[in-house]
């Protein structure tokens, strides 16, 4: 189901703003809390942690008073030509063509983790342990993702639950549900972040904030030219943190842009 | 040789379904029929959408204890099934552990929202004029009813109306 | 027995059978659909969805949730879109609130100490005898620290002290102690400053981290956000002045390296360049300030701080241009810091005229008392707990023969803390309130849990920050997981039994008297027309329903401001200003970081807090200090070293991240690891910053001060 999403009557994309975002965490905690990941002692073992959306702090390698700090929120980037779609043997993963969010069905997926060496965004994560919540906590499980033993792979769906209530209190009001308002249907990060950094949206959609967004002189994509067609874009006014968002050849100017000609995966 | 075949035939399509399910009751006998009949109920009274548009499907005991707050005291099997909720449920507080023939794994999100053009029946016993419950058939080995809706027949039926078959629209 | 033909014949029939029967099939199919099934992992629990309005008090500001219920089970914290705190925002260290209603390290109901760390749990009529017993035998030797200001339940503390003879009852030490000092006892100020950041068009902060823990932090990062429409021109210029690139400073238009202690100087330059440009004020002693702000001229701000004239003149200019600018003078962790610092960036405000103004300073009016014998929050604010028990340390003052503690670690979260852990030592018995076994509790003689803020009737009046007045109610969410039960409903009982009337018996009485209170003021519900937006109106909405709108979880709130009579720029007290280079056996100066999702000075960092740590923060055992790579190679230290960093007062291990955005002399470190108690998710991972801060009295206003301590750094 890979391939040119483009045609897609939705597509959920992501605009988060570099200059905006503080690195405070937030967004981190309520993805765990919001999508049943346990709570682990490895949870700062980069190499072991089981949450979906990670901070990473951007330097722009210069020293004092130079220096710069930037931090760039990595949610899945829900590509809308992804490199872990087509590796799966199983299938237990797709581009779903309502929406374009790319998915993850945990029992049929047997924990080989080619979707992780394909995936260049380290978007996907895999579970080296069954979840142990502390005594009790389970009973805080919200009831939007089913829970995930020891051996699969997972990651972020942009809440994708979040659209399905959308769309039942849709169809319940009387209203489209193939066409919701702006701000029905936001994933947890992009409603607790404090500053506003993560806007959402449908990216086909003219009138929503992120189409603009997409389509703004700052706003970039990671590894663009790989040509997976991301649908997160990254907006900034600072060079130096589009340098870092892709691989530049020495005296290349990532300030011309470089919209990714792309197409050749699966 | 032709008694062997028999035996194996007869064990297969006869005993070995029966050696599978067991015979689950609900906890609490329930006679749709008196509600409905009687009481002049509609199935929405009970089985309705929250305003959020979800599917409440099955009634809370708060819901219950709206009619059945009290216990009878009486000695009909039906008052006797009364007075079992009420001094069971609602006095305790707990809710009724409906069983469901239709169960379907956490991993399986299914939207009653998006089905309302289906006859309920279609999917489920037609128990509105039933005096009973019927028995729920749980598998040994799964844990699912044996009414449990299959991958495929979810499959089959969206992509001969069209509808899309991705992951996330019947996966959490 | 031997198999016939016959026999052997049936067995293969029986085969052939069973394979024309479903039985393989079937059997195949339900055991693939077994093995999915994960009978050990837990299941998921359906229900009807609501959500609740709650209030999280996991940080000093509060932060206004909703929650969200699961068939009324509660499953999530997330921000609540009407309350003007929140705006739908959350802090890092609320968002995992409800799962910590079963964090591990919860105290599961109240305890007495029977050995060394070895507690062993008793009923609660016992530990409520055993307390009322203790207050009548201490009588005014009673004493008590609050890890909350903002609650009502500093009343009932005070007022039963009060009622005791005692006048021990001290806060936590905060940012808002600094502030009061500034502004009322030097500045000659009325009411508490709050800062109307909403409505500026450029902001200065002057050491505090603003869009990370100071006061109103979330408030503060969706102002922020409201001024700078992604991809659109910034509305409002943001200013940062730290010794290292903070989260504050990553988002910043302008950075301004200035060392640790080094704010009041900067400050002075600034006004120095704006005098020159005309800028005054009718302060009574504004010609001192001007004569003073004349000495700290750019190329002597240089001299002192190493800020250029350049750097200086951007700031000053970007004021000038401004026209609605603001100064916000605060700590980096939001306690210690500095009243120096403090005037002098509020003197900058009167120099800028925005005292009073839409954008600027707004002098904000207390809530009323409601608890009798209650002390008001300015007079709570006064008592300086880190002298007091300086003072008990070296004996000057007597130890309290009862302490309480309530929703506050002073074993862990203060500075100096061998020296101030001494003096806990000495106080006869002690009583902590703590939900979690925190170290205080682990050391405490009795336990006695306090609900978590969710399951609690609490309140949060003007969280200290905050441009406009407001009060916000905090209803149960839940019925407490653990055998807990509210702080201030025991006391209220335990003062019956004393013989103290406080005029309640029980706080949820107080907190409807609390409402009644501030129904009689002139405010309004927010939701529909926000604070800010009726401060640049000028008018606020009248007549709602408040105590229906508290009970919703929304926030009551207040354009009032206090008048003003003769604010002075505290010209005498700036004079005793001056920038300490440190001296060569302490050469370094430290830059403590407060960042919310490591945690707060009452709670330890939530387990799922844990992904959120940068590999250069903390990772496992291990957590970093920053300095830059010339810094390093000064002291001869490099990337990955296990260092000790010490000061007069203690020291704590690391080990070094070469991190270029710290100012030269300067070391980063965050405050939140090196817990030894709570549980195996916040135990044993880094050191205590605490131990190495120092404690000063600061010249003029005799402020217990850690805003500037010198430290040195060495390997292992």
């Amino acid at each position: 189901m890979a391939g040119n999403a483009s045609h897609f009557k939705i597509r959920w994309g992501m605009a988060i703003d570099l200059d905006k975002c503080t690195g405070c965490g937030a967004c981190v905690v309520s993805c765990q809390v919001e999508n049943n990941n346990a709570p682990s002692m490895d949870g700062d073992d980069k190499l072991r942690t089981v949450n979906w959306l990670k901070v990473y702090r951007l330097e722009n390698g210069k020293t004092f008073p130079d220096a710069d700090v930037a931090y760039l929120p990595r949610p899945c980037m829900q590509c809308g030509n992804p490199s872990c779609v087509p590796v799966c043997p199983v299938v237990a993963t797709d581009k779903n063509e309502e929406g374009g969010i790319v998915s993850q069905v945990y029992p049929r997926c047997i924990g080989c983790r080619y979707c992780m060496a394909a995936c260049p965004y380290h978007s996907r994560v895999f579970n080296w342990f069954d979840p142990v919540w502390p005594k009790g906590m389970e009973k805080t499980l919200t009831p939007f993702t089913s829970t995930r033993p020891r051996g699969v792979v997972e990651k972020c769906h942009f809440c994708h639950h979040r659209w399905n209530m959308a769309k039942e209190k849709a169809r319940k009001d009387g209203l489209d549900p193939m066409s919701l308002p702006e701000d029905a249907y936001i994933p947890a990060c992009a409603e607790v972040c404090p500053t506003g950094a993560l806007v959402f949206g449908d990216l086909n959609n003219h009138d929503h904030q992120v189409y603009k967004l997409a389509h703004s002189p700052y706003a970039r994509r990671l590894l663009e030219r790989l040509g997976g067609d991301p649908q997160v874009y990254y907006v900034s006014r600072r060079e130096w943190v589009w340098k870092q968002l892709d691989n530049y050849l020495p005296g290349e100017d990532p300030a011309h842009g470089t919209k990714a000609k792309g197409g050749a995966h699966g | 040789m032709f008694l062997g075949l028999l035996f194996g035939l007869g064990f297969g399509w006869f005993v070995f379904p029966q050696l599978l399910y067991s015979e689950v009751t609900q906890p609490i006998p329930f006679n749709h029929k008196v509600h409905v009949e009687d009481a002049g109920m509609s199935c929405e009274d009970c089985h309705r959408f929250r305003d959020d548009g979800s599917y409440a499907g099955f009634p809370t005991t708060e819901d219950c204890a709206q009619c059945h707050a009290v216990a009878t005291g009486g000695e009909t099997p039906g008052e006797k099934a009364i007075d079992k909720f009420v001094t069971e449920y609602v006095d305790t507080g707990k809710e009724v552990v409906w069983q469901t023939y239709q169960y379907q794994p956490d991993n399986v999100y299914f939207t009653h929202s998006a089905h309302q053009h289906l006859e309920c029946a279609q999917c489920h016993p037609d128990l509105g004029k039933s005096e009973t419950t019927p028995v729920l058939y749980r598998n040994k080995i799964t844990g699912y009813s044996k009414d449990t809706m299959k991958m495929w027949q979810c499959e089959r039926c969206h992509a001969e109306n069209g509808v899309s078959n991705a992951c996330h629209v019947c996966h959490k | 027995m031997s198999l016939t033909r016959r026999g052997f014949l049936f067995v293969l029939g029986a085969g052939a059978g069973v394979t024309f029967s479903p039985v393989l099939w079937k059997l195949t199919d339900d055991v693939s659909i077994w093995t999915q099934n994960w009978s050990w992992i837990p299941r998921l629990q359906y229900g009807a969805l609501a959500k609740k309005p709650g209030l999280s008090k996991a940080f000093g500001g509060g932060a206004p949730v909703q929650v969200l219920t699961v068939a009324g089970r509660p499953a999530e914290a997330l921000g609540n879109p009407d309350h003007p705190l929140s705006q739908g925002g959350i802090p890092a260290v609320a968002a995992p609130e409800v799962q910590m209603l079963y964090k591990e390290a919860r105290v599961k109901g109240p305890m007495k100490k029977v050995g060394d760390g070895k507690f062993e749990p008793i009923a609660w009529e016992d530990a409520e005898a055993m307390l009322a017993a203790k207050l009548k035998e201490a009588g005014a030797a009673t004493a008590m620290i609050t890890g909350d200001v903002n609650g009502t339940t500093a009343e009932v503390f005070s007022g039963l002290l009060k009622g005791l003879g005692s006048s021990d009852v001290y806060p936590m030490p905060c940012e808002q102690q600094t502030a009061a000092k500034g502004w009322q006892d030097v500045m000659g100020g009325r009411g508490t400053p709050g800062f109307d950041i909403e409505n500026s068009d450029c902001i200065l902060a002057l050491g505090a981290d603003l869009l990370e823990s100071w006061g109103t932090p979330v408030r503060n990062a969706k102002a922020f956000g409201r001024t700078r429409p992604t991809g659109e021109k910034p509305g409002a210029t943001w200013i940062a002045c730290a010794p290292l690139k903070t989260r504050t400073v990553a988002v910043a238009d302008i950075f301004v390296a200035v060392p640790p202690g080094g704010e009041a100087t900067f400050a002075l330059g600034l006004a120095n360049m704006l005098i020159a440009a005309g800028a005054s004020t009718g302060a009574a002693d504004f010609d001192a300030f001007k004569s003073l702000a004349a000495g700290y001229t750019p190329a002597k701000v240089q001299d002192l701080i190493g800020v250029t004239p350049e750097a200086l003149k951007k700031v000053a200019e970007a004021l000038r241009a401004a026209k609605k600018p603001l100064v916000v003078p605060g700590s980096a962790i939001s306690q210690g810091g500095s009243a120096v610092a403090f005037v002098a960036g509020m003197a900058l405000n009167l120099l800028l005229g925005n005292v009073g103004k839409p954008g600027g300073v707004r002098a904000l009016p207390e809530l009323p008392t409601v608890v009798s014998g209650a002390l008001s929050r300015d007079k709570l604010l006064d008592n300086d707990l880190v002298a007091w028990l300086s003072a008990v340390e070296s004996g000057k003052k007597a130890a309290p023969k009862l302490l309480m503690v309530y929703e506050a670690n002073p074993r862990y979260a203060l500075p100096a803390a061998a020296k101030l852990g001494a003096a806990l030592d000495k106080a006869g018995f002690v009583v902590s309130f703590s939900s979690f076994m925190d170290e205080t509790a682990a050391k405490a003689d009795l336990i006695m849990p306090n609900p978590l803020s969710l399951e609690r009737y609490d309140d949060l009046q003007t969280p200290y920050g905050s441009g406009f007045a407001s009060y916000t109610l905090g209803t149960p969410v839940t019925k407490p997981v653990a055998n807990a039960k509210s702080s201030a409903d025991v006391l209220l009982a335990a003062a019956q039994k004393v013989g103290v009337n406080l005029g309640f018996s029980s706080f949820e009485a107080v907190l409807e008297a609390k409402m009644a209170a501030v129904e009689g003021l002139s405010g309004f519900i927010a939701g529909e027309t926000q604070p800010w937006q009726a401060i640049a109106q000028g008018s606020a909405p009248m007549g709602a329903a408040v105590a229906d709108g508290l009970k919703k979880g929304k926030a009551w709130a207040s354009i009032r401001t206090v008048e003003q009579n003769g604010i002075q720029t505290g010209a005498a007290l700036l004079a005793k200003a001056g920038f300490k280079k440190p001296a060569a056996d302490f050469p370094l100066l430290i830059a403590p970081l407060f960042q919310l999702n490591m945690g707060t000075p009452s709670m330890a960092m939530p387990e799922y807090n844990l992904p959120t740590l940068q590999e250069s923060e903390a990772k496992g055992a291990a957590m970093y200090v920053g300095l830059n790579a010339a810094t390093a190679k000064a002291v001869g230290v490099s990337q990955g070293d296990t260092v000790t960093v010490s000061s007069e007062a203690g020291s704590f291990k690391a080990r070094v991240d070469i991190d270029e955005s710290v100012m030269p002399g300067v070391v980063a470190a965050y405050l939140g690891f090196g817990h030894t108690a709570w549980d195996k998710f916040a135990k044993g991972r880094g050191d205590n910053v605490n131990k190495a801060l120092a404690i000063a009295e600061e010249p003029g206003t005799g402020l217990s001060t850690w805003a500037a301590v010198a430290v040195k750094i060495a390997k292992g």
